[in-house]
């Protein structure tokens, strides 16, 4: 083979492994970067409205983790992670005081999910939910 | 560097260290000097003698200083002991359950709901019985053992409940240990050490009730949920497997890139 026809074939090929490189570099910039598509879509989780009552908590999963809604006295609808922020147990709902309570170590919160009392540094995380058609859709934006 | 500027430096450094290995009563109040300890840490006998037992505590490990558990003021030594201030000295032997109960809840209303429970006041064990008083120890299965428990009755039910416990607890701890192993790596093992020490104190707490039925039928549960973990273990481990991989090939595809160059250059020779 003459010198141009060797220099053409090793140009292409580094030319090759350059784009391929580039791409390599590229695929996990491309994965942060761009939306999760239906993985959004796949965490929804839907309960009925008739399943959480006044005053009354309802948990679940959501996520890959323990999660909970809460109707409080007047109707108002809540949900937040379960999880609690201290060292991550669940917590428990005490109905008579409308309040969440930590079996761990006592971290007290509000239905609402703020942090009243004990070792928890961050209220309870809220989610995002819907209510249509008589369901409650955890995971989508209203 | 002259002598001064480095005994400066060396000035300097001691002072970093000795703020860096400050003893957790300080940082337990948030930056503030724990007076209690200050004083009674001067003291001998009963009143000195608390001070150097809570420093092999699982809560001073933890940051859990006096006031954390007898109350009163951390930092106003002419107060520290108030009651005004929230002081409540030492509880009577039939008040522990509730003292230690205003934080480890789960674990109180298991224990009330026990034999052990049943008893208190009438010769049954409290929280210290077991755990210690000041150099208050974690729970972990050598808690049961023969002796201890020897001291109110025989052990072979105890024994019955340890064996129950031995394979979730070695479970517990293979995953303890590989999270350990993949924090060292810089590996964030947030939501994976939330989930285990959630699952480990449910547990506990469980054991606290002494029934061997519920025990073994938990366990059955527990490890149900310890597998979830160890697959989220195995994943991070096939990611960590999958980049060494992508490493490798990186640097072979490199060294034929440098080859290749090397080629090209030479056909302009």
């Amino acid at each position: 083979m003459d010198n141009a026809g060797r220099r053409k074939f090793l140009v292409t090929l580094l030319a090759g492994g350059g784009a391929a490189a580039a791409a390599a570099a590229a695929w996990p910039l491309y994965r942060y970067l761009a939306p999760a598509g239906g993985g959004s879509a796949a965490a929804v989780v839907v309960i009925p409205e008739n399943e959480v009552n006044e005053g009354q908590a309802k948990f679940f999963q959501y996520a890959g983790s323990a999660a909970v809604l809460v109707r409080k006295r007047g109707g108002e609808l809540i949900a937040l992670s379960a999880v609690c922020t201290h060292l991550g147990c669940i917590v428990q709902w005490v109905n008579e005081k409308q309040e969440f309570l930590c079996p761990c170590h006592a971290g007290l919160y509000s239905a609402e999910g703020a942090v009243l009392s004990g070792p928890p540094p961050k209220p309870l995380a809220p989610i995002p939910f819907k209510v249509a058609g008589g369901t409650i859709r955890v995971g989508e934006v209203a | 560097m002259n002598g001064k500027g480095f005994f400066g430096c060396l000035a300097a450094l001691l002072i970093a260290m000795a703020l860096l290995f400050t003893p957790v009563a300080v940082l337990a109040a948030g930056g503030t000097q724990i007076v209690c300890i200050t004083c009674h840490g001067t003291l001998t006998g009963k009143f000195g003698e608390p001070v150097k037992l809570w420093q092999g505590s699982v809560h001073a490990e933890n940051g859990i200083a006096c006031n954390g558990c007898h109350g009163g003021d951390p930092a106003d030594a002419a107060n520290a002991m108030s009651p005004a201030r929230g002081f409540l000295g030492a509880p009577k032997e039939t008040a522990i359950p509730a003292f230690c109960g205003r934080c480890h809840v789960g674990v109180e209303k298991e224990y009330r709901a026990s034999a052990h429970g049943r008893a208190l006041g009438r010769g049954g064990p409290t929280c210290v019985t077991c755990h210690g008083n000041h150099r208050v120890v974690k729970a972990s299965l050598e808690l049961i053992n023969e002796k201890s428990c020897s001291r109110c009755h025989g052990f072979e039910r105890a024994r019955l409940i340890r064996e129950a416990m031995a394979e979730t607890e070695g479970q517990m701890a293979a995953i303890d240990g590989r999270i350990a192993l993949f924090r060292g790596r810089g590996v964030d093992t947030d939501r994976l050490e939330k989930g285990l020490f959630a699952l480990r104190n449910s547990y506990r707490a469980l054991f606290h009730n002494v029934d061997v039925e519920l025990v073994r039928k938990e366990s059955t549960r527990i490890q149900g949920e310890l597998k979830v973990l160890e697959r989220v273990l195995q994943g991070v481990d096939e990611t960590e497997r999958k980049r060494k991989l992508a490493g490798v090939a990186a640097v072979a595809g490199a060294l034929l890139a440098a080859l290749l160059f090397h080629l090209l250059k030479k056909s302009y020779d």
